[in-house]
């Protein structure tokens, strides 16, 4: 499945990446070719498999889970852990 | 006189209507039990209210109140509290700064001043090395904030030449005009809340100045100089305060907030935006933010520093972005840097306003009063501004607040407030603890006086979102530890580094997982550790607030005794409050939070709060009539 990544937070400013084109039929099929994608972007970047299986995920602004099943068109949202305000 | 160190050993009552000065008694018994800031000014106010002042009135008083770690250099520690009678609340009020003017008033020789009376014509108090000079404010009156101090800084060369270094705390035309909720400035901080700049207003009282060369002793400048090293490491190391804030600032919780539902969307009928993104956190670091700044001592750095028409300022916080934004169904964020602006300069809280803005928009979709204000009409907002600000048309009725104008006009259901304060961007039916805590907050709808316990309820930690379990407990708990870090001087954003560190950066490990579960269970340790102090005779090195108090003032000090501080601070604003009326009843929140669905589909998408409110009673010690009585005062040593 094809489907628009957005991401939040540190990740994006580390990264300079705010959103791209994936494929992948669940969230957690998503991480690994979404590191790849972050790396080949910031080749000195010390982004790890960790780092964003610690992101809260939305797909289509509702909260979901790395089994959660995607579909054609879907923008899932990658939020790193965040507070204070 | 005191024999702790940080302390200066001087409170200066000055009556603007005799224009005299005389010691005001504090003593060292005081100074253990409120250590200073807002719970040394909610002790004095409980001295001196009788519940019959008129917040405009010569009697009421103003409490300017530094913490005795304020200006030590200690990480984040430059704080300073106003605390008044609201005229928005008809309330006490108390509003904390990051402004230099704190530091400079101990410079001065003084840890706080007590100001009373009403000046028969504008003024300006100078206080120099603990002296106090009264200027004449005709030719300040009527200038923006930012032009005051330049005024003000020009008079003071012209009396002292070009070396001197002061502090400042100025109005602007909200406050000369008593807007009931205008703010009082200090640089590019303010104290925002509950219409302290109106009291200023009142008394005729454009600004005071603080200057002086007195030093400000460190009990142990070795160990306390030692712990500041770690303490600003540990900040710095941080995922919160050495990382998010820094870069993002308190506006990266915007992505955060929508993604739980929480981000207050048009005037709080619902929790998401579907324009968010241009309103983020990181779409100001990226399109608007030019660098980060910090008030003095402060490793966090968490302020924005943004163009506006050409200047460098400060740019918006979460509140005002979230507010100005999604609030008002608002995505230009250019728009909202510039009106951040435009409120700084003005003097006036942003939340408050906004709040009322978005209420005005509703009444106007709903044929209630027909003011000309439209949910995603943003052209004419800056002149709205300064309507509100010199109170000319809608203006004027709008510079009330939303309690006031929905008692004229109806519409109380959707009046986004609590005890006539409007709340600040977070949605509470999707942080139902935070809703708790908008409902009995001393001072009104405030986030941080209620608890701030969204942080535990997506942002920060993860627990269950809409259960009320333990919401009460921790609420009571947060609102403590809150109160007495600020007595101190120190920044609230310091707090989140108490949190481990592999909780916010591990949010998915089993430990990280347990801890949000477990959390809705132990509201029953919350309680025994309130009722049994003594079980917390420790300190421990990730709450380092009272090593802190030991090695700077020299106060003997555990984390018990700590919170014991913090306990003893809310109760005697809840006793001031009570002379005004204040009691269970006022403990509310609009119809729409509680009794409307935010999502139709989910039941438990609303405020549970008379469920919370009997627990966070009990916790508290409190009758069901929400008030402290006289046993539980004496117990704390306030009577």
């Amino acid at each position: 499945m094809m489907v628009t990544v957005k991401l939040f937070g540190l990740l994006r400013l580390d990264s300079g990446v705010k959103q791209l084109e994936l494929e992948a039929a669940t969230v957690r099929e998503l991480y690994p070719k979404l590191l790849e994608a972050l790396h080949n972007a910031q080749p000195n970047s010390s982004l790890t498999l960790k780092d964003l299986k610690a992101c809260a995920v939305a797909v289509n602004e509702c909260p979901a889970k790395p089994g959660a099943r995607l579909q054609d068109g879907d923008i899932v949202y990658l939020i790193p852990p965040i507070a204070g305000g | 006189m005191t024999n702790y160190a940080g302390y200066m050993g001087r409170v200066l009552e000055i009556d603007l209507s005799l224009r005299r000065e005389r010691e005001y008694p504090w003593t060292d018994r005081d100074r253990e039990l409120y250590i200073g800031g807002k719970a040394m000014a909610s002790k004095i106010m409980y001295d001196n209210f009788t519940g019959r002042e008129d917040p405009f009135g010569p009697e009421n008083i103003i409490v300017i109140a530094t913490g005795p770690v304020t200006g030590t250099f200690a990480p984040s520690s430059n704080r300073f509290d106003i605390s008044t009678l609201s005229p928005l609340t008809g309330i006490t009020t108390s509003s904390n700064c990051g402004g230099d003017f704190g530091f400079y008033l101990k410079k001065a020789g003084i840890d706080a001043l007590v100001i009373r009376g009403q000046s028969s014509k504008p003024v300006w108090v100078e206080i120099d090395n603990g002296q106090v000079f009264y200027h004449e404010a005709a030719t300040l009156w009527g200038l923006k904030t930012g032009d005051t101090q330049a005024g003000l800084k020009k008079e003071l060369t012209d009396l002292h030449g070009p070396k001197g270094r002061y502090g400042m705390v100025t109005i602007g035309p909200a406050g000369e005009n008593r807007v009931l909720y205008a703010a009082v400035t200090s640089g590019e901080r303010a104290a925002g809340r509950g219409g302290t700049g109106a009291v200023f207003g009142s008394k005729n009282l454009k600004a005071i100045v603080a200057s002086g060369s007195h030093e400000i002793r460190l009990y142990d400048r070795e160990k306390a100089m030692e712990h500041h090293k770690q303490w600003t490491a540990a900040l710095k190391a941080h995922p919160l305060t050495g990382s998010q804030l820094p870069r993002l600032g308190t506006a990266g919780l915007v992505s955060t907030m929508q993604l739980r539902g929480q981000l207050a969307t048009r005037n709080f009928s619902a929790g998401r935006f579907d324009g968010f993104e241009k309103v983020s956190g990181e779409a100001l670091a990226e399109e608007e933010n030019i660098t980060n700044s910090g008030c003095l001592s402060c490793p966090i750095r968490c302020s924005r520093t943004v163009e506006v028409e050409g200047q460098k300022v400060k740019g918006p916080e979460l509140e005002t972005l979230g507010l100005f934004g999604p609030n008002l169904l608002n995505d230009n964020l250019k728009l909202v840097c510039r009106w951040n602006r435009e409120l700084d300069e003005l003097g006036m809280d942003s939340i408050s306003c906004a709040g009322t803005i978005a209420w005005a928009m509703e009444a106007s979709e709903k044929g209630l009063w027909n003011n000309g204000l439209e949910f995603g009409q943003v052209e004419g907002i800056s002149q709205l501004l300064d309507d509100i600000a010199h109170r000319r048309g809608v203006g004027d009725e709008l510079a009330q607040g939303s309690k006031r104008l929905s008692e004229k006009y109806g519409g109380k259901d959707f009046a986004i407030q609590s005890k006539g304060m409007e709340l600040s961007a977070y949605e509470p039916r999707r942080a139902v603890g935070q809703g708790l805590g908008y409902a009995v907050a001393n001072r009104g709808g405030c986030h941080l006086n209620g608890g701030y316990l969204v942080v535990l309820e997506g942002l920060g930690l993860s627990i269950d979102q809409q259960t009320p379990k333990a919401k009460a407990d921790f609420c009571m708990l947060m609102q403590d530890l809150m109160e007495s870090i600020s007595a101190c001087g120190h920044c609230l954003f310091t707090s989140y580094a108490v949190f481990p560190r592999f909780l916010i950066s591990k949010p998915n490990s089993p430990v990280t997982r347990f801890v949000n579960f477990i959390i809705p269970h132990i509201g029953w340790v919350i309680r025994l550790l309130n009722k049994c102090p003594g079980i917390a005779h420790l300190n421990l090195p990730l709450i380092p607030y009272t090593y802190e108090l030991r090695y700077a003032v020299g106060l003997s000090m555990n984390i018990g005794k700590f919170l014991k501080i913090g306990e003893r601070s809310y109760n005697v604003e809840r006793a001031v409050n009570a002379r005004f009326g204040v009691s269970a009843e006022k403990d509310k929140l609009p119809r729409r939070l509680t009794n409307v669905l935010q999502d139709p589909n989910d039941p438990s998408s609303r405020v549970p709060l008379e469920q919370m409110k009997r627990i966070y009673y009990k916790a508290r010690g409190w009758g069901e009539n929400g008030l402290p009585d006289a046993k539980k005062l004496r117990k704390l040593g306030i009577e």
